[in-house]
């Protein structure tokens, strides 16, 4: 059958054999991931090694739809995670998978990760969530940027100048104070966060630091990452 | 999950399901004329049709990408925002909803191409059970020659993205039987109320509007 891709089997995930890793990086908006990623991207091209990035909600099939479908602000909450979820299915099938297969090092810009947060705290069921992104490939690597709740809340407003409908979760109706309603939005977003920590691996990196110093965090968990896999003997020895 | 619970809004779901071919579509059309007939306030809706999603499907069908996964979660988008905007509407408001296809369609399609049973029951665990679901059985041959004598099947209806044979034919032939397996497993999953669809139409509508009247009548 085609599908040995992504089958989806929902419980247990298995580890992936691909020559390639998947690099991931979660946090809520305005850590700093993207900045984050750029520079990991061109450090891991420096270092030789061919690089994929992949950001959320950014595939062909579908992204249009989710822009479209936000800016009449006319989505449910499950309408909304499966949107997502297409989204994902679909960029794992044509960008994810088939560069792990190539060898190369795939950032993800947020991963099912995201959803998780976002879709519980506009009611979701957590259980339900987690099984929809069974089909997805689990990461070699996760790493989320951590930071406090008012340098974040700070840094969004002034680097954005204005807050976004759906960023401020105005979509749950939580407030009509926009900045209240904010807050109270990217607090829930953050305890989903705090909550994963416990579910999965992460490598937690504090983002109230600065570019450079969370960029030599990265880049130490993934150097080690890819001695593992050039020299396995380096593993044995320590 | 909502699926596997009696719903309590004052309106009721109709749902029929079955193969291509299967004549379900025009049962449903009579049952609708009938209702309406009778003075009721019908809502109609089918499978694929939702204004947020249905030109994608439509369009990533022609281009012949999309894997089981991606079609899957695509249906369930579909079928979700029809169900919220749609749907549960005209059942709070004690309308009677007629849906041709449901989540059923899905779970027999889906898993026929190779997508985990379980994985696609959670992906539309957000469903309303419906107060009747009808499932015209019919054998392979006679969906295939009701649908060979109309058009060519197509190429996902033929299951051809999964590589099953190289013959279109051949392949719908394969690709339906397992459909239908799917499809008779969850009569008693699902209770279904399987609708004999060799009979002729008019003693299929005869007995498909006793059956409707009943499951009325019993939840009143």
């Amino acid at each position: 059958m085609k599908n040995e891709n992504n089958s989806p089997k929902p419980p247990e995930r298995v580890k992936h054999d691909y020559p390639g890793k998947l690099i991931v990086i979660e946090g809520t908006d305005g850590v700093g991931r993207s900045t984050q990623t750029e520079l990991l991207k061109n450090w891991l091209a420096v270092e030789g090694y061919g690089v994929t990035v992949t950001g959320w909600k950014s595939s062909e099939l579908i992204s249009n739809v989710i822009e479209k479908a936000k800016s009449k602000n006319a989505l449910n909450t499950i309408t909304f995670s499966l949107l997502y979820a297409t989204d994902l299915a679909d960029r794992l099938n044509s960008i994810i998978v088939p560069a792990l297969k190539a060898g190369l090092m795939v950032i993800c810009d947020r991963y099912y990760y995201t959803a998780f947060a976002r879709d519980v705290v506009r009611g979701a069921d957590p259980q339900w969530v987690r099984k929809l992104y069974g089909f997805a490939v689990e990461p070699d690597l996760v790493f989320y940027l951590k930071m406090p709740l008012d340098p974040l809340l700070r840094r969004i407003i002034t680097t954005r100048g204005s807050l976004d409908f759906y960023e401020s979760g105005r979509d749950i109706g939580m407030s009509t104070d926009l900045y209240q309603s904010f807050k109270l939005y990217q607090s829930q977003i953050m305890f989903e966060y705090e909550q994963m920590m416990a579910e999965y691996p992460f490598v937690v990196v504090p983002a109230d630091e600065t570019p450079d110093k969370i960029q030599r965090c990265l880049r130490q968990h993934v150097g080690k990452l890819l001695d593992r896999t050039t020299n396995p003997e380096a593993v044995l020895i320590s | 999950m909502r699926l596997y619970k009696k719903h309590d809004f004052p309106g009721k779901l109709f749902v029929v399901e079955g193969v291509d071919g299967s004549g379900k579509s025009t049962q449903l059309d009579l049952l609708r004329n009938w209702l309406e007939s009778k003075g009721e306030s019908v809502i109609f809706t089918e499978w694929n049709s939702s204004n947020l999603i249905s030109k994608t499907i439509k369009q990533a069908k022609r281009s012949n990408t999309l894997i089981p996964v991606t079609f899957s979660i695509l249906h369930a988008t579909d079928f979700a925002d029809r169900l919220e905007n749609i749907i549960i509407p005209a059942l709070k408001a004690g309308l009677y909803v007629l849906a041709d296809r449901y989540c059923f369609t899905a779970f027999a399609r889906d898993v026929a191409r190779g997508v985990d049973k379980e994985w696609v029951r959670n992906l539309y665990g957000f469903s309303i059970r419906p107060d009747g679901a009808f499932y015209f059985q019919v054998p392979v041959e006679v969906s295939l020659g009701r649908i060979n004598n109309m058009r060519t099947p197509g190429f996902y209806e033929s299951g051809m993205d999964m590589g099953i044979s190289t013959d279109p034919r051949e392949s719908f032939r394969i690709f339906q039987t397992n459909i239908i397996n799917e499809y008779d497993q969850m009569v008693d999953e699902f209770g279904f109320h399987v609708m004999p669809a060799t009979k002729t139409i008019h003693e299929q509508q005869m007995l498909f509007r006793k059956k409707v009247t009943e499951l009325i009548e019993s939840s009143n």
